[in-house]
Formats: structure tokens, C-alpha cells, sequence
């Protein structure tokens, strides 16, 4: 297991070296940000001086090395925007990206995994095909509409539910969070439906293809011959090997839902990392972007390693294969 | 509104899964919370949060804008533009040598209680002048400030300057004492310093808290000197970068007031009962531009060719061919109006004698293409924003239709602001669109900014990207500059805009719209520089 890990972890530093270079690249053609900081009135001159002040004047390498230098010994630096230390700003919107991925995470899986149960073993039922259309509805209607829409049913024409913010937030030990208050949680709900009704359409389309796979199985059909309750068939054989596949795909997501949060803090203007990125994107700051794409990279590679991890506590067969 | 419809008549339609019930619970108990706020709270959201507290180091409308609530300038500008006493209560030129003297109000306090005196006037002056300051261009002419008395502050110029009071209406004025104890004695260069997020100023509103990009709350100062005409006891800030958001906001009533809202938005708020739309015309005027300065084109099928800008028969046959009234009528939705100089009617310095624009006539475009050597037309690059100013990419759109009408093939290339200017500056266009709000509100400014041949010792022409020139110009702009008298001032800056406007060395389309909502109990002044005042705002 040990040197498993180790592999891993090497690999994973190549993997962040990469992501860096691209973000890097990347800044390239985003444009000039020194323009953004300076008002319309400001003579060349002051602009060149900032140029120079930035270091955005030196060779290319010089510039990547630098980059690469700071992440590596944390110093985030200081945004271009608002001259605040980058790692405080990430740090600050951290909690509510997460607490929206976590919500939405498990919105999907509390209606996504009993659905696909449900459509697996009743394949012919009206209720199935309803559950299907909707996942179809659910993958093709892009998010921002999705998001928009329900904002302006309950937002609006109803007037049930906030059309932006976090709410009441309360502040413990430096994380924000929106968990413990009825105002919070309903800022929280239409944000959290909209960023997990993708994840929740494909948990219940894997749920339901991996189980109806599943019950044809020689062992799922003994247990049918012995005549062992249904219950104990369908949830303790059938949906503990339809699990496997689930978890990956699912914690794999989640790097996608906090990284996709993008479009939905933008719709709900949600204070999290997402919609920093992109007022980050539209004022090139610089200094930002790069710490927001670095991190999410982390996070994809983080993920990666305890899916891996997970397989093996889940299924004996793998740490069997690893052993050997 | 369907809030005020009683929750159990909501409750009885329908068949009620048990998860809606138990949602349906739970905003029964939040009810109370999400009831109307006292009468005197206002809240308001626009689309980018002003980035910094610091007056100074930042030149940019929503920083200026948003801390004129909360700082003070010697002068301010009233509902109409024009300038008036703030806290200087009068000002007068210097005898004997170029520059103003300004008498200060007395019993002024910064919102921490110390006094304002004439040393903060320097303070602020050398803090804002400094090379840390975005706003140091202001301060190019004055050569020294000299403290008279505690009452009264002398600023010297290198020539005369009528228009020096004018020009530091967003002078916002710091107290030393606070600064220097929180070693914010400079603007912010690299990293914050205490002045980035917390204030001290003489305005009406102290700010009671700020969490940047999120929200940030106002307090009225019950020390302010002036009579208070606003009724509001906490302003809530809230930047809404999605415009479509910003609208649900609005209409849930969540807000009570947004700047700006999308001209296709307009009809569905002015369609429901309770709210308002705000419009009026802002000082910007969009325009096209050309490459002076070229020898050849740059882009299209003829790249390479001889530069037809060059010819002002060519550049009046553009300026013909673009039939404004329409842009304005489908694109913009009437709420613009057509322009004919670099900025619009009613400024200071305005030419009335050439206020006419150029019109639309395209068989006159033609003829003049024709006689310009152009019979069958030529194809070139056209360079467009399209995040910047109000339908940007349509209207470039439009006009790339409309010049081929008459034979000219436009190659439109349209990119967001971040990467626009740079490309400008680097002489990549053939023809641009810009758009130009006139800092000073004379017709000085883009006189020195877009029409003076670019000088990097004067500073001048920092915008003239096609580097139009014109000697006449050039030697006109320091006199305009310095001509105490406004009848002579006028004169020449009638004979500007009509060289100008002969030369065609812009094309100026139209001045944009400012469209505002808000619901209907709100009174408030919508200023031609889009800047929101809340000391005008009242909850009815």
C-alpha cells in the first residue's frame, strides 16, 4: 500500500507541475492587467512604471520561475484588484464553495441513488420512465437556465426563496457558514439543487444501469433460488457491487461540482470560489487566477488518490490484485 | 406582489409531497425574517464592486463613485452636473500669480470626530499627487499648494486654469491625523494597507462594515455638515454581476434599487406595478476611430494595400454610410441619441455652431468613395469590444452591414475590454470603436485626449490610438487650457469641433444610454456621470 501511495504522490506532483505551466500560459491571453488597474487618466508613463513594478516586463522564464517559486513556498501574493493577500481571499471563499458542493452533492446522491434503485428493479413502471425523461431534462438544459428559471419561480413569482447571497451567515472560527441558519439554508437550496441536478441525473442513470447489470448475476440468481427475502436480495447483495463504479464516478464529480460551481455562483451570485474566479477573469487578476487554478488542480489530483484508496477498501478484489 | 397572498392559501393548492411540506414548513418559520425591513433601510446592487476604499488609489467610476458617499471633495457636482460649494464654501483665483485659492467651511468633522482643517487639504493633496495615486493626472498643472491659514489652502499652477475647480470635483479629501496613525499615508501599491478597507471622511455615510465583493453597509453620520436630505438609516451595497440576477433581485424585492439594467430588461420592469425605470443620457459618447498614422491596411482581403483612411473623403463616406437613427432605434431602443462632436450637448463647451451631425446619405457616401479613387469598394479590419459599453458587439455588427451597403467590406474582429486596449495600443485595427466620457465634463478633456497629437512629455493624446493629428489642434489646446475668458474659450473650441468634425477624424455615433430601476416608493437622482449619490435618496 505504502509504495502505492508513494507512486502516487510523485506522479501527482508532475500532474500540478502541469496544471501550473498551463495557468501560466494561460495568463498570456487574458489579457492586460494593467489596464484594468489603471483609470482612463493615467499617463503611459505611470502604466509602464506599474508594468515594471509588477514584474510583468521580465523574460517569460524568469516570470514562470518566479510563479512556480511563490506557490511552492505559499506566498500567494496580493491580488491586482483589491491588493488583498490572495490565500486570505481563496481562504474566505472556500466555506461557501464547499458547504454548496457538499449540499449539492448530497442532494444528488438522497434522489439519485434510491431512484436509480428504484428504476432498476421496477424497469417497466410509469414512475421509471418519469425519473428518466426528467434525468434526460436534467442533462441537456444547461445549468445557467436551470438556475434562472428557478429563480424567477421562487425567487420572484413565488417569493419563497432569496435570488442571491449566502443569508445569514454565522462565523465560526473563521468559517463561514451558512449550515446553521434557516436563512441560510434557504439561500442554500436553489444554488444546491441547480449545481447537483447534473451529478444527480448521472448517479441515478449509473445507480440504475449498474444494478439492473447487477441482478442478472449468477449470485444475485442463487440468492433468488435459496429464496432469501427481497430486501436482503435487492439492498444487501445487489446495490453493495452496484457501489463501486458509484463511488468513483461520484468522487471523481465532485472535483467537477466545485469546479463547475462557476456558472451556478455566478447565476446566484454566491460568494464562493467560483464567482471570485470569474470577477478574478474579468479584472485579469492575475495573482488570483493562477492560486484558484492551482487549487482546483489539487483537488482533482486529492480526489483521485483516495478514490483509489476507496476502491481498494471497498472491494477485497482490488487490494488483493494490488498485493499481489 | 404574490408575497402578500396568505401563506395557507399557497399551502392548499395542489397535491403536497411530503418534501414540499416539510420546505413549505420551514419557510413558514423563516416568514418573519424574510418580511420587510424598516422602511429606512435601502439596498442597493450594481454590476462591479468598487475594489478599494482608498480614494486615491484607484481611478476607476465604481471606486469614485461609491466613496463619494463617504468622502468629500473641496468642490461636488449637484443633481445637474454643475459645480458647488462643498467644503470649500468659496474659491477665487490667486492675485499675482496662476492658480485658486479655496476657503474652507468651518465646524467640518471626519467621521472619527478630529476636524478638518487646511493641513488635510495638503495631506490629501500630497497623498493623492503622489506616484503611488491613480489620480495624480489631476494634479499635472498645480506646481505647489501652500497652506494661508487653518481656513484657507492656495493651489499654484504653471499657467492659468479656469477649469482647475472643476477638475478635483472627485478630490476626495483624508484626514492626516487618521492616515499617518495607520501608516495609510500613501495609496496602496503592492499590498493593502489600512485605508483599503475602513474610511475616514466628512461625507454623509460612514461605512459600518465591508466583506469586498460581498456586501458592504453604510451608516448615515450624524456629524455631517450639511442638511440631510436622504431619509436612510442603513444602506446595504451588494455587487450582482449576473444582470439577469440583479433583475430577480429587483423584482423579489430583495433590492430596492440597480445600476444598470440590460435594454432588452427595460419593458419587463417598466410592466410591473411597483417598480420604476430610470433613464437618461450618460456622458459618453461612442465613436469610431481610425488609423492616422498608417501607411497600409492591416487587415481583410486588401492587407497590405494603401491606407484609404487617409483620405478624409473616405472617412466622410464612413461617417455617411452609418445610418445612426436606426442603430438607435433597433439596437439601442431609442433610449440613445445621435451624436456629432466627442461629447455631448449640454456639456461645457459644447459647439453649438456644430451640432449638427454629418447624417446619413448613402449614395453621397458612394459619390465620395468614387471621387476618392474607391469605385468598387475595399475590405479592412474593424476592432470592437464586447463587454464594454452598452450592445457593443451589435452595434459593430451593424455598422459592418451597413458600410458594405455602400462597398466597403468590414472584418470584424470583437474582443472583451481586457484585451481591447492593448491591442489598440499596439496598432492592431485598421478602424475601432470607442467610447469616450469626458472625466471633467468640458469639452477640453478629449480634446486632450483623443484629438491632441500624442506627446509623451505633455501627456497628451494617451488616447488618440490612430494618432490623428492636426497642428491647428496641437497649438489650440494649451490656450483653450489657459483662456480665462469664456467667450474666447468658446470660440476656440468652436473651431476645434468644426476641425474636427471637417477632418472627420472621428466618427461620433451616439451618446449612450443610463437605464436604471428601481421600485416605485424610492426617490432618488440619476446624475448624468452614473455616479449614485445616496445622500438624494429617499424611501417614501
Amino acid at each position: 500500500m505504502i509504495p502505492f501511495i508513494a507512486r502516487r504522490l510523485v506522479q501527482s506532483l508532475f500532474v500540478m507541475l502541469a496544471v501550473a505551466a498551463l495557468a501560466f500560459a494561460l495568463f498570456r491571453f487574458v489579457g492586460d492587467p494593467v489596464s484594468q488597474m489603471t483609470g482612463v487618466e493615467t499617463a503611459p508613463q505611470d502604466m509602464e512604471r506599474l508594468r515594471v513594478e509588477l514584474g510583468l516586463t521580465d523574460p517569460i522564464p524568469l516570470q514562470f520561475a518566479r510563479f512556480v517559486g511563490d506557490l511552492v513556498t505559499g506566498d500567494f501574493g496580493y491580488s491586482y484588484r483589491t491588493r488583498q493577500p490572495v490565500g486570505e481571499m481563496i481562504a474566505q471563499r472556500v466555506p461557501a464553495t464547499l458547504e454548496l458542493g457538499l449540499v449539492a452533492l448530497l442532494i444528488s446522491l438522497v434522489v439519485g441513488i434510491p431512484g436509480g434503485i428504484y428504476a432498476a428493479l421496477h424497469p417497466r413502471a410509469p414512475g421509471t420512465q418519469a425519473l428518466l425523461v426528467g434525468t434526460l431534462i436534467g442533462v441537456s438544459v444547461p445549468t445557467f437556465v436551470i438556475g434562472i428559471l428557478l429563480i424567477f419561480l421562487f425567487g420572484v413569482k413565488l417569493g419563497w426563496l432569496p435570488t442571491f447571497g449566502r443569508g445569514g451567515t454565522v462565523d465560526i472560527g473563521g468559517w463561514r457558514t451558512s449550515l446553521l441558519t434557516l436563512d441560510g439554508w434557504r439561500a442554500l437550496i436553489l444554488p444546491a439543487i441547480t449545481l447537483g441536478l447534473y451529478q444527480l441525473t448521472l448517479t441515478l442513470r449509473l445507480v440504475r444501469a449498474e444494478m439492473m447489470d447487477v441482478m442478472r448475476t449468477d449470485h444475485i440468481r442463487f440468492a433468488m433460488a435459496r429464496g432469501l427475502p427481497l430486501g436482503t436480495i435487492h439492498y444487501r447483495h445487489a446495490f453493495r457491487n452496484t457501489l463501486v463504479p458509484v463511488v468513483t464516478i461520484v468522487a471523481l464529480q465532485f472535483g467537477g461540482v466545485i469546479a463547475f460551481s462557476v456558472v451556478t455562483e455566478s447565476v446566484f451570485q454566491w460568494p464562493g470560489l467560483g464567482l471570485l474566479f470569474l470577477e478574478s477573469i474579468r479584472f485579469v487578476d492575475i495573482p488570483v487566477m493562477a492560486v484558484y487554478l492551482v487549487l482546483i488542480g489539487f483537488v482533482f489530483v486529492v480526489l483521485n488518490l483516495l478514490v483509489d484508496l476507496l476502491y481498494a477498501a471497498i472491494d477485497p478484489r482490488i487490494r488483493v490484485a494490488g498485493a499481489a | 406582489m404574490t408575497r402578500s397572498r396568505p401563506f395557507s392559501a399557497r399551502l392548499a393548492r395542489g397535491g403536497i409531497s411530503a418534501i414540499a411540506l416539510s420546505l413549505a414548513l420551514s419557510l413558514a418559520l423563516s416568514l418573519p425574517l424574510a418580511g420587510p425591513a424598516a422602511a429606512e433601510t435601502f439596498r442597493w446592487a450594481t454590476t462591479t464592486d468598487p475594489q478599494t476604499m482608498d480614494p486615491h488609489a484607484v481611478n476607476a467610476a465604481p471606486v469614485t463613485s461609491f466613496l463619494n458617499n463617504v468622502y468629500e471633495g473641496l468642490v461636488r457636482r449637484d443633481a445637474e452636473m454643475a459645480i458647488e460649494p462643498s467644503l470649500a464654501t468659496s474659491w477665487a483665483p490667486l492675485e499675482g500669480e496662476d492658480g485658486w485659492r479655496f476657503t474652507l467651511r468651518e465646524g467640518v468633522t471626519f467621521h472619527d470626530g478630529s476636524a478638518f482643517t487646511a493641513d488635510d487639504v495638503l495631506f490629501s493633496y500630497e497623498r493623492a499627487a503622489s506616484e503611488e495615486s491613480d489620480v495624480r493626472s489631476w494634479f499635472a498643472p498645480v506646481t505647489e499648494v501652500r497652506v494661508v491659514d487653518d481656513r484657507t489652502i492656495d493651489f499654484v499652477t504653471s499657467a492659468p486654469n479656469p477649469l482647475f475647480p472643476d477638475s478635483i470635483a472627485n478630490f476626495l479629501i483624508m484626514d492626516r491625523g487618521w492616515a499617518e496613525a495607520n501608516d495609510a499615508a500613501r495609496p496602496a501599491r503592492d499590498a493593502e494597507n489600512f485605508a483599503t478597507r475602513n474610511t475616514n471622511g466628512t461625507g454623509p455615510f460612514r461605512l459600518a462594515a465591508r466583506d469586498p465583493g460581498i456586501e458592504t453597509r453604510l451608516a448615515p453620520f450624524d456629524g455631517w455638515w450639511d442638511e440631510a436630505r436622504h431619509n436612510v438609516t442603513e444602506a446595504i451595497y451588494t455587487p450582482i454581476g449576473n444582470p439577469a440576477t440583479g433583475l430577480a433581485a429587483l423584482l423579489s424585492g430583495e433590492i430596492d434599487m440597480i445600476s444598470p439594467i440590460p435594454l432588452q430588461d427595460v419593458a419587463q420592469v417598466e410592466g410591473r406595478e411597483g417598480f420604476r425605470v430610470l433613464e437618461g443620457l450618460e456622458t459618453r459618447v461612442i465613436m469610431l476611430g481610425f488609423g492616422h498614422d498608417r501607411e497600409t491596411l492591416k487587415y481583410g482581403a486588401d492587407a497590405g494595400a494603401p491606407n484609404p483612411f487617409l483620405d478624409p473623403r473616405v472617412r466622410r463616406a464612413v461617417a455617411l454610410a452609418i445610418d445612426v437613427e436606426t442603430i438607435d432605434r433597433i439596437i439601442m431602443r431609442g433610449k440613445a441619441e445621435p451624436a456629432s462632436q466627442l461629447l455631448p450637448a449640454g456639456l461645457s463647451g459644447y459647439s453649438e455652431a456644430n451640432d449638427a451631425p454629418l447624417g446619413f446619405d448613402e449614395a453621397a457616401a458612394r459619390a465620395l468613395l468614387a471621387e476618392a479613387g474607391h469605385p468598387d469598394g475595399f475590405s479592412f479590419g474593424l476592432m470592437c469590444t464586447n463587454d464594454r459599453y452598452i450592445n457593443d458587439e451589435a452595434v459593430c455588427r451593424a455598422v459592418a452591414s451597413m458600410l458594405a451597403r455602400v462597398g466597403i467590406d468590414a472584418e470584424l474582429t470583437v474582443m472583451p475590454v481586457r484585451n481591447y486596449w492593448e491591442e489598440l495600443r499596439a496598432d492592431n485595427f485598421d478602424m475601432y470603436l470607442l467610447g469616450w466620457s469626458p472625466g471633467t465634463f468640458d469639452a477640453e478633456h478629449p480634446i486632450r485626449f483623443l484629438a491632441a497629437t500624442p506627446n509623451e512629455e505633455t501627456r497628451v493624446g494617451s488616447w488618440n490610438f490612430g494618432g490623428w493629428s492636426n497642428t491647428r489642434v496641437d497649438e489650440l489646446l494649451p490656450l483653450v487650457q489657459q483662456e480665462l475668458d469664456p467667450a474666447a474659450r468658446q470660440a476656440m473650441l468652436d473651431e476645434i469641433a468644426a476641425i474636427l468634425q471637417e477632418e472627420v477624424a472621428y466618427v461620433p455615433l451616439y451618446v449612450e444610454p443610463l437605464i436604471w430601476a428601481a421600485k416605485a416608493n424610492i426617490d432618488l437622482v440619476q446624475r448624468p456621470d452614473n455616479f449614485f449619490m445616496l445622500r438624494w435618496v429617499r424611501v417614501n
